[in-house]
């Protein structure tokens, strides 16, 4: 974990003590997750062909 | 609290945060709210710590509430990350050497052997305009073959990869990833990744343009590399971890056939493309050679999210990180390195983010030559 200064923490208790307690509920609800192909790829074919029959 | 779970890398790029966790080569897309109460999570040394610096001590329901959804995200950004593997113990079967074509890629000869027609076909067209040759001293020799519902991909006669024929994209990715080590001499550790998108370059800077299949991100690079600008690749765009410049890669733009009316008044000899009907549920390709830019990387400045829609005007405005991100990174291939994933947000960071709205075709090429007068 990166160390922090106090300056940081000050900051971010401000900040937090600020959020109302919905908007923080809210907040945690709100993220993307994205993962990336494994493997290198071309654009993904259309299901259901196949193409070698 | 739970530390070993925090991200690795972490950079705001305009109102969001990109955070990258290492365990699983994932990317999240957070808001300053959501990153203040995280950050807070992790550094606080138990879960009572946490809960005194929300202020709304009254309400423990809530409280939970928020202590668990930060824990299952988490758990969530940190499931073990696990390489798809290759079985080296399959010999290559020379009696699959069917049909050879080689491809002169100016200092390098290439040979590609083909079992089939079929299988000649997802490897072939989007190169042909290189198989010029015959006889030559190969340089790099690569089979491809189906047998027993598996197409394999040997490249000099060791086994690259073999996947059920259904994935037959990930064979295309995988040689083409090859061809680019090849004739960049470079491995595929010395790339940050494959984002999908087509690069489009003035041969000074390059612009990255991306976009859901379907969104006229191959016509409108038809249609810029049919003016001034060349293409310098298309639909996989090599970004490499030394300089971060964006490579050459060779293949054609395919084009589907729903672009075909539009682009042949407007591209020289368009019609006299020969079509190719390899998958019938994809419907049916051209592919269209392009004149290779004088160098074979240059420095990408900005992301153009491309937006086909009929009867708009031409709106280029900017873009969130997250629609970006959003749109790019489930398509894309990006090594799992820390080096490369701390480099590819930096670049990130760097990049100029637009949507492009279009439909006039005239009017979307004026506005990307003048974008690349203002980079």
């Amino acid at each position: 974990m990166k160390k922090e200064n106090n300056t940081d923490k000050i900051t971010r208790k401000e900040a937090i003590s600020k959020m109302g307690k919905y908007a923080a509920l809210t907040a945690v609800g709100t993220f993307v997750i994205l993962n990336p192909l494994k493997a290198q790829t071309s654009s993904a074919p259309n299901p259901g062909g196949d193409p070698f029959s | 609290m739970n530390t070993a779970l925090a991200p690795v890398e972490q950079l705001l790029i305009g109102d969001f945060w990109v955070l990258w966790y290492a365990k699983s080569n994932t990317y999240s897309i957070v808001n300053t709210e959501f990153k203040l109460l995280l950050d807070e999570y992790l550094v606080s040394e138990s879960k009572t710590q946490f809960l005194n610096s929300l202020y709304f001590e009254e309400d423990k329901e809530l409280q939970n509430k928020i202590v668990e959804n930060l824990f299952s995200y988490l758990q969530n950004c940190n499931s073990p990350y696990s390489k798809s593997t290759t079985s080296t113990s399959t010999d290559l079967d020379k009696r699959q050497r069917y049909i050879s074509k080689q491809y002169n890629f100016e200092h390098k000869i290439v040979q590609v052997n083909y079992c089939s027609e079929l299988v000649l076909k997802t490897i072939h067209p989007s190169i042909a305009h290189y198989c010029n040759i015959s006889k030559s001293k190969v340089d790099v020799l690569f089979d491809v073959y189906l047998k027993e519902n598996h197409l394999h991909l040997f490249k000099n006669e060791e086994l690259i990869s073999y996947v059920p024929k259904k994935d037959y994209h990930y064979i295309q990715g995988k040689f083409i990833m090859q061809l680019l080590c090849e004739l960049h001499n470079k491995t595929e550790k010395d790339w940050i990744g494959s984002l999908h998108g087509s690069t489009i370059t003035d041969e000074n800077n390059a612009i990255l343009f991306v976009g859901k299949s379907g969104k006229g991100k191959s016509t409108l690079c038809a249609l810029l590399a049919n003016t001034d600008l060349k293409l310098l690749a298309d639909d996989v765009s090599p970004l490499l971890s030394k300089d971060q410049h964006i490579y050459y890669n060779p293949s054609a733009i395919s084009i589907k056939q729903g672009a075909f009316k539009l682009l042949e008044p407007l591209v020289n000899n368009f019609n006299k493309l020969p079509i190719v009907d390899f998958n019938k549920t994809k419907g049916n390709l051209k592919y269209l050679p392009c004149t290779k830019p004088k160098q074979n990387h240059y420095p990408c400045r900005a992301i153009i999210l491309v937006n086909y829609k009929p009867e708009s005007k031409t709106l280029l405005e900017p873009i969130s990180i997250k629609t970006i991100l959003e749109t790019i990174i489930e398509d894309s291939w990006l090594s799992p390195k820390p080096k490369h994933a701390e480099q590819f947000l930096s670049w990130l960071k760097n990049m100029k983010l637009y949507q492009l709205t279009y439909s006039d075709t005239t009017c979307v090429t004026k506005e990307v030559s003048n974008l690349f007068k203002e980079l």
